[in-house]
């Protein structure tokens, strides 16, 4: 499993990497190995707006839909349209081709909330030892 | 704990996700509802295709109202079945973060609820047992921990998660009718043939044990079963004032609207 660390990670099991004010977000590589297979996704349209902490789509894995909770507030800028065609790439290429969504950052003091990849690490370390 | 109630199939779910919503926001506690419902309707995932999946001229010929779930999984048609909605946190001390794991869990007080009230059930322990018959229809496939009666599946379920809290849907069939299951789920075709292929891999309540057990024996044995599975004391209780209000927005925001129910119909957009 691996944790970039040129990105930023939530709590919700998503990342953001950030280009000045554009935000792209996706889920991690620890989302999708615990979704197992993905099904499908429905993301938020490009001109909608998404808030931190609050849902920008829906994923279907075997057997549960998961709500896809946004890290960054903001203007949703991109989609990225080739998870239509082949939503296996979530599995795949969870960082790179299976970006979700591209955001213009309203606030970039809530980039502060985020995690780095080792904040992170330890975050999930925490939670599977709660199990 | 709600205790078994029929309701409208549209407000049925607007209560599931009311409930879902306030204990997200840590306004409610965990909750076992059981529910049944007025009329039969047909509930399908939440990313299930109408036109895929369902005889839609069947259902509005037939007065079937269809109303999509927040969970996942396949399309039932409910009305001859216990439904039963759970919702707790994934990081209670009583389930888990792990999808599989709670299903397996939910799933071993269901078998004991089932055995409290004459049935025996057990669990589908690897993969998925899957069928041909029924492609769309929730009983004709069985997933790990679904649950079986002599070798048939008895026992569907789904689930919703977001922010830390889940929402599983079930459905225990009371009794089965594969003509009417394969008229409105599915596509056209050899009814007759697809109901046996059905009558093949899906049981009920009635063909395991007769007339015997009724819905409150059911009801009563399952809460029993989640009871002594989970070492806990459900307290009955209904929705709270906030739930009620949200329950009432849910119903006239999404669930009484065919934006929802049969959101990407392709009658509903003109082509």
């Amino acid at each position: 499993m691996s944790f970039p660390d040129d990105l930023m990670y939530s709590s919700e099991h998503t990342w953001a990497r950030i280009d000045g004010d554009i935000a792209t977000v996706g889920i991690t590589d620890y989302a999708q190995d615990k979704l197992e297979e993905i099904l499908s996704v429905e993301l938020h349209p490009v001109d909608s707006s998404v808030e931190q902490g609050e849902p920008f789509g829906v994923i279907e894995s075997v057997k549960a839909t998961t709500e896809l909770i946004s890290p960054v507030s903001g203007e949703i800028v991109g989609v990225n349209e080739d998870l239509a065609d082949d939503v296996g790439i979530l599995n795949s290429d969870a960082y790179d081709t299976g970006w979700m969504i591209a955001v213009q950052i309203r606030d970039a003091g809530e980039l502060d909330t985020l995690m780095d990849a080792e904040e992170y690490e330890d975050y999930i370390e925490a939670s599977e030892e709660d199990d | 704990m709600i205790p078994f109630a029929r309701h409208d199939p549209f407000e049925n779910m607007a209560i599931d996700e009311a409930l879902f919503r306030m204990h997200q926001q840590e306004r409610q506690p965990p909750v076992l509802r059981f529910y049944g419902w007025k009329r039969p309707a047909v509930t399908l995932g939440y990313f299930q295709d109408v036109d895929d999946e369902l005889n839609y001229a069947y259902c509005r010929d037939s007065g079937i109202p269809i109303v999509r779930r927040p969970t996942g999984g396949k399309a039932v048609l409910h009305g001859c079945d216990l439904t039963y909605s759970l919702v707790a946190g994934e990081r209670s001390s009583l389930f888990s973060a792990d999808v599989v794991e709670t299903y397996r869990i939910i799933s071993g007080c269901i078998i004991r609820g089932l055995a409290v009230a004459g049935i025996d059930a057990h669990m589908v322990e690897e993969g998925r047992r899957g069928t041909p018959p029924g492609e769309g229809f929730c009983f004709a496939t069985s997933y790990r921990h679904e649950l079986l009666a002599g070798g048939k599946k008895i026992c569907g379920s789904a689930q919703m998660r977001a922010r830390g809290v889940f929402l599983q849907h079930g459905s225990v069939l009371v009794d089965l009718d594969p003509l009417a299951v394969c008229s409105a789920i599915g596509k056209t075709g050899d009814i007759q043939k697809r109901a046996r292929e059905i009558t093949a891999v899906v049981t009920s309540v009635r063909e395991t044990v007769g007339d015997a057990v009724g819905m409150d024996d059911l009801c009563r044995g399952l809460a029993a079963g989640f009871e002594e599975v989970l070492h806990v004391r459900l307290a009955e209780g209904d929705l709270s004032p906030e739930e009620d209000a949200l329950k009432e927005k849910l119903l006239a925001d999404k669930y009484r609207r065919d934006e929802w129910n049969l959101k990407g119909w392709s009658a509903q957009r003109g082509s």
